[in-house]
Parts: C-alpha cells; sequence; structure tokens
C-alpha cells in the first residue's frame, strides 16, 4: 500500500484598488499595457511603495486561516529571468513571511481534517506572456497586482480532497471580500507538491506540479500524478525529482525541468522596502476585517435554521447568497427557511444564471425576495405568479424601481379570494358544465377536480384554489364544512387577508399499480389492476375525515416488480403537476411493496420540498381481499395522514409512518399479534421527511423527456453487492458495458478487497477513475460508511470511491438516479422547454461534476 | 534679454567650455521642465523680499543651473547611466530629488558622464563619452560621478548631483578640487536614481561653494512618498552642538606621500582653528572593501537584471525567442566591469554559499557600525583621506607617468576609505584642501547619521584656510559673459 502526500500553494489575487507597489488600477480585462507605470514597467531608478490595502488583506487571511501573524514582515528578491517579469527579480517575502503555523479544518467525503498552512506570504504577480505564430506578445497590466501565496504542508493525499481544500479557501477569501477566486481570470491560482512512497515509509521524491489554472485540474493533475508515481514504484524504479507541466488538452502532465536545471532564486532581502511592524492599530483593523468563515456559517445554519447539509451548503457557498437568506428571515421571521432555501436555489439561481448576475447585482434585494415569499405564503399570489413576478423584477433590470407588491398590483395578479369576486366564475363554471354539476350533486368526487379546472381556467389561475373549491362545493351542495383547515405553512397559518375559508381536503389518490391495485385471479395469482374507487371504499369510514374529495388517477396497472423508467417518469410528472397547480391538501400513492422502498426514495430526492404530505403506501394483497385487510388498513391510514399530517414525503406500512429514504423491506413473519411490519428503517438519525429537492429542475420537463432522462440514467448505473471471491475484472467489464456510476455495497462501514489479487478491487477503481467512473459506496449491513475505520477503508477513499455515510443502497441508488437526471436536465438548459441534449449539453466530465456535487 | 535667449546662451557657454573635459552626455534645456525663470544664477533676477509684505516667508530658492548625473531621471532627458544599453532611453519621470529642485528654481542644464551604471572610479567604462580631469586632461576626473565632478571645477555649474554608493561623488569630488557630499542613506529620495546597489547609495551634491552645497541638500532633502526608505533628517541634525573633537587615522594608511602629507597639513589647520584632534583606529577598516563589494555586486545582479531588451534600451537585430532576445541584448548592450559585477553578485548569492559571503558580508557591516557608533562617542567627525591617491593617469593617456597608473584590482582597493560611509549608511563631506603636482587634493569628513549641518560648518571653517581652486581652463559664467561669450 502506498500513501500519497499533496501540498499546494495556491495564489490569491488582492482585490486593490492600485497595484501593490504603484498607484497603477489592478484589474483585469482593460486593454494590453494600459494600467502600467514606471514603476510596475520595471524602469530604471523607480522604487516600490508598499500598498497598505495589500498587506492589511494578507493579514487579515492570514488571520482568517488561524496563523501566527509575524509582528514585523520583511520582504525579499526572488530572482529569475522571465520577460513577463520586468524586473527579473520578483519582490516577494522569504525570511519572514506575514503568517506561518496556520491551518484549515477540511471535511471532505465524510473526513474530517486539519490542514496545516506552512506559511502565507505577500509577493507582486508577473506580466502574461502570449504566443501568437512566430511572435511573442507581452501585456504588463497584471504586473505588480497584489499575490498571496498560501502553501500548505502536505498534509492531502488526493485530487479530490485537494480541489475541495481548494474550493472551501475560495470561498473563504470570497468571504473576506479579499479576492473574486475568479480561476478562469486567473484570479486564484495553484502548484501542487506531490510525493507518493510506501506506506510508514515517509515522503518520497517531491514532483511540482505546475498550470493548475482550475479546480478540475488540480484533482486531474494529482490523480495522474499520484498514479504515475505508484506505477513507477510498482515496477521498482525511482521517482525523478522535477517540475511538471499540467497539459489540460492531454489530459496528462509533461516534464518541464528536472532537479539539475531548477532555478536557483538567489533569495536575499529587498533593499527598497523596510520592514513592515504589524502594530496595534493595523490588528485591530484586521480583526474587524474578520467574518464568519463559511464552515462556521454552515455549521450555524444546520444548528440555527434546521437545514440540511445541501441546503447549508448551497446557502453559504456565496456569502451574498447567506447574507440574503438570512436578511429575508430577518425582514419576515415568520416565512419558513425552507421555503426561502427553496426559492434561492431554484428560480433566484435561474433567473440569475441567464442573465449572469449576482445576486447583489440584480434588482432582487433581501426586502424584495421577503416582500414577494410573504405575498406567496399568505396566499395573496400563488407559485406561478411569484415566479412571473420574479421574472417581471429581473425584466426590470438592475435597478429596477419596483416591488414586488408593486409589480403584482400592476398586473392584476393578486389571488381572487373573496366570495363575492370568485362567485360569477364559478356560476359561470357551473352553468356551462351542467352534467359535471349534476354528478357531484348526485355524491361523485370525481368531477370536483374537473370543474376546479375549469374555475382556474376561467381566473387565468388567480383563483385561490382552497377557497374556490369550498365555494365550488357549497354552490352545489349547500352545507359549508365544518372542519378547520390544516395550516399550510408558518406563514400561511396567521395570513391575514384574504381569509380562506374553510375548506373540504381534496386527497389526490395516484393508483401506481402494485398488488394494492390488483386482483386475485382464480388460479390464486395476484395480477394488476385497478385500485378500486377509494369513495367506494371509504363510504361512511367513521375514522377519516367527513368529507374528502377524493380524486383518483391511475397511473399503470403493472405489479412493483414490473417498475420502468416510463412508469416513475409518469408518476414524478404527475405528483410535479399536482403540487403546481396547489389544488389538493394531500396526495396518496398507492404503490406495490417490492420496490416501495426504491420509489420512496425517488419522490424524496424530487419533492423533498413539498407543500402538502405525499403519503406512500402498499399492501401486498388485493383490497377486494376482505375491508379489514392490509392493504385497506395501510390506504386508510395513508388517506388520514394525507390529510392531516405535516407537509413532507410519508411511507404508510403497517400502521407505521416511516421515513422515506432509508427504508428496508425486511419482510417478517407476522407476529402471533398479526403484525406484519415489513419495513424499516435503518440509520434512523437525523432524517427528515422534508428538505431541499435535490432535482427541482428535473420536475419542469415534460414526461417523454424525463422518461429519456431517466433511462439514460438507468442504463449507466449499476448497484453491485460485493462478495467474497468477487473479480475485480467484473466491474471493469461493466464499464465497458457503459456503466460509469457505481453503488458499491460492501461489507461495512468501509472494507472491501484490495490487496493485490486478481479480487482484488483496487485495478478496478484505478481504471475506474482514469475512465471517470464514480464509485458511492453503501453498506451491507446497518453501517455508517465513513471509510475512517480500516486501513482498506483508508484505500478506498485515496482510490477516490465515496462514501454515502448512512444511506442505504435503495437511497443511495435513487438519489444518484435524481442527481443523473437533475445533472442532465440542468445541463440541458433546465427549462421545461428543452429536452435533454437540446442545447448546451457539456461534456461527461461537467456532467459528472455536477453529480458528484450533488451526491456529496 | 529675455530668459530663453539667457539659458541659450548659458547652453552655448557649457558646449564651449566643455568641448575639451567631455563631463556632459547631454546639454539641453527642456521645455516645461518645472525650474521657474531665470535659472542662470544672476542675483539681480531674484532681489531679496519678492514676496508682498505680510505674507509668509517665501520657500527656499535655488535659483541654479543644474547638472545632473546621468543615472538621475529627468523626464525628457535620456537616462543612458554611461551604458549601450540604455543610450536611446528617455526617462518618462523625474526623480525626486530633481523635481524638489526645480520647483525650488534650478534649472536643469544637462546630463553628466558617469562609468557605466556607477561602477567605476574614473569615469572610464562608459562608451558613450570621454571625461577628463579639467587640471590636466591626461588624469581622469574620478568615478564614477566624474562628469559633474569635471563639470563643476571646470565651473560650468555651481552645483551639480551625482551618486556615491561607495565613494562615487566624494572620489571624483576629491580628484577635481571640489565639495562632494555623500548624504545620510535615506535623507534624500532614492526615487529616479538608477539602482546599482539599492541599500548603500544616496543621491549627493557636487559643489563649488559649501553654501550652495548645503543649501541644495536641504532643499532635496526630506522623506518621499515614493521611496520608503527615505527619512526626515531630525531637525537639529542629531545634535545641537557644534563640532569640537576631530577623529583622525594614524599610522600607515597605504597614501601616496602627497595625500600623506594633505592629510597632515589639513589635521594641522583645522587643530589651529580651536578643533580637539583625537586619534581613532578603524580596525574595520581592512574589511571594508570586501564587505562593500559583495553587497553591492549581490544587489546589482538583481538590480540591472531589468534590463533585457524587452520594455527599453538596447534590442538585438534578431533574436530566435525570448529567452535569445535577453541573452543577447545582456551580452551585446552591458560593459566588462558591470558583467563583471552582476557574475560576481549572482555568485555571492548562489543557494549554498550565501552564509560564505552575502550573509558574512551583512555580520561584517554589522560590526562596522557598531565601531563607527563607539568611536562618534569619543569625537564628533573623523576626518579621513578619500583615496589614496591623487588623480591617477587617464588609460589611453600615453604621456602619462607610469607609476602613477592605478589597475582595476588597484581601483577598487582603494575605495577603502570611502566605503565605510556607505556601509554604515553615514553622512561624508570632500572638501578640497589644496594642490600637488598640479592636481587637487581633498579630504573627507564623516560624522554620525544626519550630522550633515555640522560637517558643513567644519567644511565653511576649513575653507578660509584652504580655499577652492579652479583650473586655469575654466571661466566662470559672468566671466564668460563679460567678456563676450566666448570671442
Amino acid at each position: 500500500m502506498y500513501r500519497s502526500f499533496v501540498g499546494l500553494e495556491i495564489h490569491v489575487q488582492l482585490l486593490t484598488q492600485t497595484k501593490i507597489f504603484c498607484g497603477c488600477r489592478a484589474g483585469f480585462g482593460d486593454e494590453p499595457n494600459t494600467n502600467v507605470c514606471p514603476v510596475c514597467m520595471g524602469y530604471p531608478g523607480v522604487l516600490p511603495t508598499l500598498n497598505g490595502e495589500a498587506i492589511e488583506m494578507a493579514y487579515t487571511v492570514a488571520r482568517a486561516l488561524n496563523c501566527e501573524l509575524t509582528p514585523e514582515c520583511s520582504f525579499d528578491r526572488k530572482n529569475y529571468f522571465y520577460p513577463d517579469l520586468p524586473k527579473n527579480y520578483q519582490i516577494s517575502q522569504y525570511h519572514a513571511p506575514l503568517g506561518r503555523q496556520g491551518y484549515l479544518d477540511l471535511e471532505f467525503r465524510k473526513k474530517k481534517k486539519r490542514v496545516r498552512i506552512h506559511q502565507i506570504h505577500l509577493e507582486e504577480d508577473a506580466g502574461k506572456m502570449i504566443h501568437a505564430g512566430d511572435m511573442s506578445l507581452l501585456d504588463y497590466n497584471r504586473t505588480g497586482t497584489p499575490l498571496l501565496e498560501i502553501v500548505t504542508e502536505p498534509d492531502l493525499e488526493i485530487g479530490e480532497e485537494a480541489e475541495a481544500l481548494l474550493q472551501e479557501l475560495r470561498r473563504i477569501v470570497r468571504y473576506l471580500g479579499v479576492c473574486d477566486g475568479n480561476m478562469e481570470e486567473g484570479s486564484l491560482r495553484c502548484d501542487a507538491n506531490v510525493s507518493v512512497n510506501l506506506e510508514g515509509a515517509g515522503l518520497g521524491s517531491k514532483v511540482e506540479i505546475k498550470n493548475l489554472n482550475s479546480s478540475r485540474f488540480v484533482r486531474k493533475a494529482l490523480n495522474f500524478e499520484i498514479e504515475r508515481q505508484e506505477e513507477i514504484l510498482e515496477r521498482g524504479g525511482t521517482v525523478a525529482q522535477e517540475t511538471r507541466l499540467w497539459n489540460e488538452n492531454r489530459d496528462q502532465s509533461e516534464s518541464m525541468r528536472t532537479k539539475e536545471s531548477a532555478h536557483d532564486y538567489r533569495y536575499f532581502p529587498e533593499p527598497d522596502l523596510p520592514h513592515f511592524h504589524a502594530d496595534a492599530a493595523f490588528l485591530r483593523n484586521v480583526e474587524e476585517r474578520q467574518v464568519e468563515l463559511p464552515a462556521e456559517r454552515r455549521a450555524r445554519f444546520q444548528e440555527e435554521w434546521k437545514l440540511s447539509v445541501p441546503q447549508t451548503e448551497f446557502l453559504c457557498d456565496e456569502k451574498e447568497t447567506a447574507d440574503c437568506f438570512e436578511l429575508v428571515l430577518a425582514e419576515e421571521p415568520e416565512l419558513d427557511p425552507e421555503m426561502v432555501v427553496t426559492w434561492l436555489a431554484g428560480d433566484v439561481r435561474k433567473q440569475l444564471n441567464r442573465r449572469g448576475w449576482s445576486l447583489t447585482e440584480s434588482p432582487l434585494t433581501p426586502p424584495r425576495l421577503a416582500q414577494l415569499l410573504r405575498l406567496l405564503a399568505e396566499g395573496t399570489i400563488h407559485g406561478k405568479i411569484a415566479k412571473q413576478t420574479l421574472e417581471l423584477l429581473f425584466e426590470g433590470g438592475r435597478n429596477s424601481s419596483l416591488d414586488p407588491i408593486e409589480i403584482i398590483e400592476e398586473q392584476g395578479w393578486k389571488q381572487i379570494a373573496h366570495r363575492s369576486e370568485l362567485e360569477p366564475f364559478i356560476l359561470s363554471v357551473i352553468e356551462q358544465h351542467e352534467g359535471a354539476a349534476e354528478q357531484v350533486r348526485q355524491g361523485e368526487s370525481k368531477p370536483v377536480g374537473f370543474l376546479m379546472g375549469q374555475v382556474m381556467k376561467a381566473t387565468e389561475g388567480r383563483a385561490e384554489p382552497a377557497a374556490a373549491q369550498a365555494l365550488l362545493q357549497e354552490l352545489l351542495l349547500g352545507a359549508p364544512p365544518a372542519r378547520e383547515p390544516r395550516p399550510e405553512s408558518r406563514a400561511g397559518s396567521e395570513a391575514t387577508a384574504p381569509r380562506r375559508s374553510p375548506r373540504i381536503p381534496t386527497i389526490q389518490v395516484l393508483s401506481f399499480g402494485g398488488a394494492i391495485a390488483g386482483h386475485r385471479r382464480e388460479d390464486g395469482l395476484v395480477e394488476p389492476g385497478d385500485l378500486v374507487s377509494l369513495g367506494e371504499l371509504f363510504r361512511q369510514d367513521p375514522d377519516l375525515p367527513e368529507q374528502i374529495v377524493f380524486e383518483e388517477i391511475r397511473l399503470g396497472r403493472f405489479l412493483s416488480e414490473e417498475i420502468t423508467p416510463a412508469d416513475w417518469s409518469a408518476l414524478l410528472t404527475r405528483l410535479a403537476s399536482t403540487l403546481e397547480e396547489r389544488s389538493v391538501q394531500g396526495i396518496v400513492v398507492a404503490h406495490g411493496t417490492d420496490t416501495l422502498a426504491y420509489t420512496a426514495g425517488l419522490v424524496y430526492w424530487f419533492f423533498a420540498d413539498t407543500s402538502v404530505p405525499i403519503v406512500l403506501t402498499a399492501g401486498a394483497v388485493p383490497t377486494d381481499e376482505g375491508e379489514r385487510g392490509e392493504s385497506v388498513a395501510n390506504l386508510r391510514r395513508a388517506v388520514q395522514v394525507a390529510a392531516g399530517a405535516e407537509a413532507g414525503i410519508h411511507v404508510v406500512y403497517g400502521g407505521e409512518d416511516f421515513m422515506p429514504v432509508n427504508l428496508r423491506f425486511e419482510r417478517i413473519a407476522p407476529s402471533p399479534e398479526g403484525e406484519t411490519g415489513s419495513f424499516r428503517t435503518w440509520n434512523p438519525v437525523g432524517l427528515r421527511r422534508r428538505g431541499a429537492a435535490l432535482a427541482p429542475t428535473a420536475r419542469s420537463v415534460t414526461r417523454e423527456v424525463l422518461t429519456a432522462v431517466l433511462e439514460s440514467a438507468l442504463r449507466r448505473t449499476f448497484v453491485v453487492r460485493v462478495f467474497p471471491g468477487m473479480p475485480g475484472e467484473t466491474l471493469i467489464a461493466l464499464m465497458d458495458a457503459g456503466i460509469r456510476y457505481f453503488i458499491l455495497e460492501i461489507y461495512d462501514t468501509g472494507t472491501a478487497n484490495l490487496r493485490e489479487t486478481p479480487f482484488s478491487l483496487r485495478k478496478a477503481l484505478v481504471r475506474g477513475r482514469e475512465r471517470g467512473v464514480s464509485f458511492f459506496c453503501t453498506s451491507q449491513q446497518e453501517g455508517v460508511v465513513d471509510f475512517s475505520g480500516y486501513v482498506t477503508a483508508h484505500e478506498l477513499w485515496r482510490n477516490g470511491a465515496i462514501p454515502m455515510g448512512g444511506l442505504t443502497t435503495e437511497s443511495a441508488f435513487t438519489r444518484l438516479v435524481a442527481a443523473q437526471v437533475e445533472a442532465a436536465l440542468v445541463g440541458a438548459g433546465g427549462s421545461s422547454d428543452s429536452g435533454a441534449g437540446d442545447r448546451g449539453y457539456q461534456s461527461e466530465e461537467e456532467f459528472r461534476e455536477r453529480v458528484l456535487h450533488l451526491m456529496t | 534679454m529675455t530668459d530663453t535667449e539667457s539659458l541659450e546662451e548659458y547652453l552655448a557657454f557649457i558646449r564651449h567650455q566643455d568641448r575639451e573635459t567631455g563631463s556632459f552626455l547631454e546639454i539641453a534645456v527642456r521645455p516645461g521642465a518645472a525650474g521657474a525663470a531665470g535659472a542662470t544664477g544672476d542675483p539681480a533676477e531674484h532681489p531679496a523680499g519678492e514676496s508682498p509684505e505680510g505674507s509668509p516667508p517665501p520657500p527656499p530658492r535655488l535659483p541654479l543651473p543644474l547638472a545632473v548625473k546621468d543615472n538621475i531621471a529627468v523626464r525628457g532627458y535620456r537616462l543612458t547611466c554611461g551604458s549601450s544599453m540604455l543610450e536611446n532611453l528617455v526617462s518618462p519621470y523625474t526623480a525626486t530629488a530633481v523635481e524638489r529642485l526645480e520647483r525650488a528654481g534650478a534649472r536643469v542644464v544637462g546630463k553628466t558622464n558617469l562609468d557605466e551604471f556607477g561602477m567605476g572610479s574614473a569615469t572610464e567604462n562608459t562608451p558613450l563619452g570621454r571625461t577628463v580631469n579639467p587640471w590636466n586632461h591626461d588624469f581622469v576626473a574620478g568615478g564614477s560621478s566624474g562628469g559633474s565632478a569635471a563639470a563643476v571645477a571646470q565651473q560650468l555649474v555651481p552645483v551639480a548631483l551625482g551618486s556615491d554608493t561607495g565613494g562615487s561623488i566624494r572620489q571624483p569630488a576629491a580628484f577635481c578640487g571640489v565639495y562632494g557630499l555623500k548624504p545620510t542613506y535615506g535623507t534624500v529620495s532614492r526615487y529616479g536614481l538608477v539602482a546599482y546597489a539599492s541599500s548603500l547609495e544616496v543621491i549627493g551634491v557636487l559643489g563649488a561653494d559649501i553654501g550652495t552645497v548645503a543649501r541644495t541638500y536641504r532643499l532635496m532633502s526630506g522623506v518621499d512618498g515614493m521611496d520608503h526608505s527615505s527619512v526626515d533628517p531630525p531637525p537639529d541634525g542629531g545634535s545641537p552642538d557644534p563640532v569640537r573633537t576631530v577623529g583622525v587615522l594614524r599610522g600607515d594608511l597605504g597614501l601616496t606621500p602627497e595625500v600623506a602629507r594633505n592629510y597632515a597639513e589639513t589635521e594641522q589647520v583645522l587643530q589651529a582653528r580651536g578643533y580637539r584632534i583625537k586619534p581613532v583606529e578603524l580596525t574595520t577598516l581592512e574589511y571594508v572593501v570586501p564587505a562593500y563589494y559583495t553587497i553591492a555586486t549581490a544587489e546589482a545582479s538583481a538590480n540591472l537584471a531589468r534590463y533585457n531588451g524587452v520594455r527599453y534600451g538596447y534590442r538585438p537585430d534578431y533574436a530566435e525567442n525570448p529567452e535569445e532576445l535577453v541573452r543577447k541584448a545582456r551580452s551585446e548592450a552591458f560593459g566588462r566591469e558591470v558583467k563583471l559585477r552582476i557574475l560576481l553578485g549572482t555568485y555571492v548569492l548562489r543557494s549554498g554559499f550565501q552564509d560564505q559571503y552575502y550573509t558574512q558580508a551583512q555580520k561584517i557591516r554589522t560590526l562596522i557600525r557598531r565601531e563607527l557608533e563607539q568611536i562618534y562617542r569619543e569625537v564628533d567627525v573623523i576626518l579621513m583621506p578619500v583615496f589614496p591617491t591623487q588623480a591617477f593617469p587617464r588609460a589611453d593617456a600615453e604621456g602619462a607617468p607610469a607609476f602613477a597608473r592605478l589597475d582595476e584590482f588597484q581601483q577598487k582597493v582603494a575605495d577603502r576609505f570611502t566605503c565605510t560611509a556607505n556601509l554604515a549608511a553615514l553622512p561624508a563631506l570632500t572638501v578640497p584642501t589644496g594642490l600637488a603636482r598640479g592636481l587637487p587634493l581633498g579630504m573627507q569628513l564623516m560624522g554620525p547619521a544626519f550630522s550633515e549641518e555640522r560637517l558643513f560648518a567644519v567644511a565653511e571653517d576649513l575653507a578660509r584656510e584652504m580655499p577652492i581652486q579652479f583650473p586655469r581652463s575654466s571661466i566662470s559664467w559672468p566671466e564668460w559673459r563679460a567678456a563676450g561669450g566666448g570671442s
């Protein structure tokens, strides 16, 4: 077994007004050689003068990275000839850098680590040389831009981890406001040192890799280099100490210079600059510049706002997003934090991306977002209107002067909730659809949904659904219902105007095949069928709400084991449109038992942010087998949950209300009391019914598009349960067959065979990594996979396998499917009017990155 | 007479009178320079009490023509540094020291010759001009500020700027018989002085009159935002007391008989004027030259690295790639001495050798400073030779005596009296102390940091007994005008 040691040298361009040693503008994008003066051009006789802003920013970063701050730091000359370096020496810090011995706590793939910072120093950037044909051109605009170099100890091990460190560091410098972190423009650059040796033998020969100008290159180059060094050692060779250059076009590094031709920089103290004394007043300023850093903020958000890890990661990725989130909630403390996240991550992000704006340059100020979401929560507008309002607000340009309420009023988009306003619309619908109305009067519940649809159509979607439905039923049936409505959200419960009318719960029941909807043939076998009418089934059921309007939709006749991507697509798009219409108070999905854990997971990853209960249930026998049978009992309970429980995804079975993920189908023989107990939740700690949806984009596509994307995701995905003696070759064969995403179900929290034998998984992992294949590890036991416990687990981690923590195989698998679907559709432009592959489907590499992001 | 006519006439005077001496590389007045009207030094043009009564006193003026060593930047003038590398470079900016003098009314009239980048003791290390000693054209004017010294001695300008890295103001001042001030390090901004050895050098003044030298220094000194190593001299010059005790060196100092005699004679004059003479010992003297050349060349190797033919200066006709361009530019355009010093500097900074050379030199530097601090507790100033010899013969002067010649190595070893002040960052002033064998003699007064004013006072005192003399070939501007302008 090998150990790899990776250290990074990260260059951070400081966002000062002027250059580090002269008064020229520091910035990107101007005409070549316009931001130059005798000083930065290295004219004879000029002298550097230290930029106070630069040194303050530099100490600010050092302080944030827990460095020992040097009370008196000094500058040195680093000598080397290069045409883009005007003086042919770089003013840097060598003998007394401004910060030393810091650290950055990193959590990467369930592994916590303290990465030590060796030192931080300030220096000047060089210019740029561009080779054009037989000419070499020089642009000195960048010359003298303040550059902070952060040097880590070799505490990192693999490319993915180094990439994570770089990204966290990028967040930190952006939070501190000292760098824009733009790697494409070179504001953040990275060199890496890699050394591989046999486990326990300490550091090996050091190889430096340069030109890593994206975090992706950092990952790829490091993994390439680790693999290269391991191969050399494997063959009994020795790794040459050298500097290599990453060639992004060929995906490999190439030798640039060997140890013998290494530069001798001949450092000596810079005589033109006095030592810098960090006095008390200066250090006070540095202290004042400190902000709550991303890691602290993520932890606080999880604690304070009870948000999930992906939600906090999204919010805290950019300081402005996190700030906006908190300002919105400060403005409207009654808003549901989840709702705020959903909007920021969904529609707001979409608007920003489309225009290439940041949140702070957009017209959407936190008070405006707060206002919009309050209007939505209290029912003044519904979701679609909120989206249109957002669209108009953004269309108004960056300096739009209209607030959401003004836009809504101007457009006449307020919901119609008052009886007097609604009545003409409803009476006209009843008049036009006398047949349907009559059916309802006769006790049929199904046409209510149809009539409501007509009311919505007539009011252009502006009718407040609950009030409209209550009035519709009142006008058709007379007596208004007595039950109080279930509060829909925190803000909704306190809504002042317009007041909601008391309403009858409408529960949509989706029949999704399975034995529960089937019937037993004469030969005793169960065959697929249609769910019997629930209205019939539950007529005069004393335990159910007095009046429930059932809206029954059949999505298919099949057994649980026969589910195809098209079936899932039908279910998901149906759920999406129902939720979008906001016309029901709950949804029941009647499903087969065997695959319930899969569908439940999938529904959760798609609709975790649902505003109503979505209840999945199943039964092993058809409902027509006795009124007190298992299936009927499950359905009854599901309807109750759908009508009265909290919003979120529920799985009702055998009298229990399970979490949607980590559901394990464990059929147990019925106990003497008749309890069946076919499901159990694994690793239940921390599971939730609601949260951020993993695939919000995928909800807005058509059924056909979703089917196509699901199919291709499922074709790329494979679940492998590791077993003793499994040849690693099998996995390679699967890769050859097109599998790109594996769920690797390993024995326990981190064990699999990685010894060098034909049965080792190592080769498959290495080959897979080269080919862009991902391995997500779950456990065959009820264990939490985190790779912390065993040598083999660490080896898995080193080879790029991704621990899925406490997720079961089913939950991890559905998450992987949802992640791929979302990644494909986001990559395809993400809107409902374009399908996968239509436009902008970027490389497999970018796709995979998006998937990985959604998975970890 | 209009101002422009007056200046034109002045330039004609310089051109005419400098034909033999060759002090200047460029003689010109650039339009738009900061200097105000009439800088030709006629007191009549600037009667005292110009300002209306009641208003604050006008800032001190220096309405004089000014020659500037050609390693100091003046906007619009060339900045050749005596090197082929920069032969065609026109400076886009003006050095702070010059700008301050121009603001006070001084008018730059030209740029003076020097050893390439200030590296030399004779103003012979340059392909751009040939400067001779105005007293005897077979002898050198000294260096590296030889052009400025010769220009003052030849009475072409009352005052000239030079730079002093290891004696480059004081030695040519002594060789040409004029005053030459090397100020305390940092009191005069180095912004605009082309760097040779940044931690050692400083812009200073050469002049024919100690009062003018003092005024010039006062006007150009003081902290400058463009030079972070610049400082304001303390108002009382470090001590309010006048100089009473003068330290002198005893024993065999390796001087020529003429210089040794003059050293004793100068000591006697001071004693006669009431100064207490006290022998002091400079044990570090023998380490001065190696320490100086180690530090100076190390810094030079970095300072001169910027000349690569890319952005300005000499560019070879053809190069295959940027690396070749740089290599060709540097090998074709630098002179021998410059290359030697760059190589030496590169050598002493090599990793693994720094402790042996560079670090060691810095330790010696510290020891020199400490020893001088000790000495200045006992004496107020030290009277020292500037150079072990008088001006030596020019390399190409066939008629000059062979015994007086100094080879390049000897010239470097002879820097031991001047380098001390640079290594210790102290002020030192060369004063003219007479003539021998038709060539001038000069001694230097070296004081503690910021003691410039006290050095001026001693120099003024000494001038009563040992007044400045000018070569017979020279003629002053008023005399020239009175004689009808060279006709």
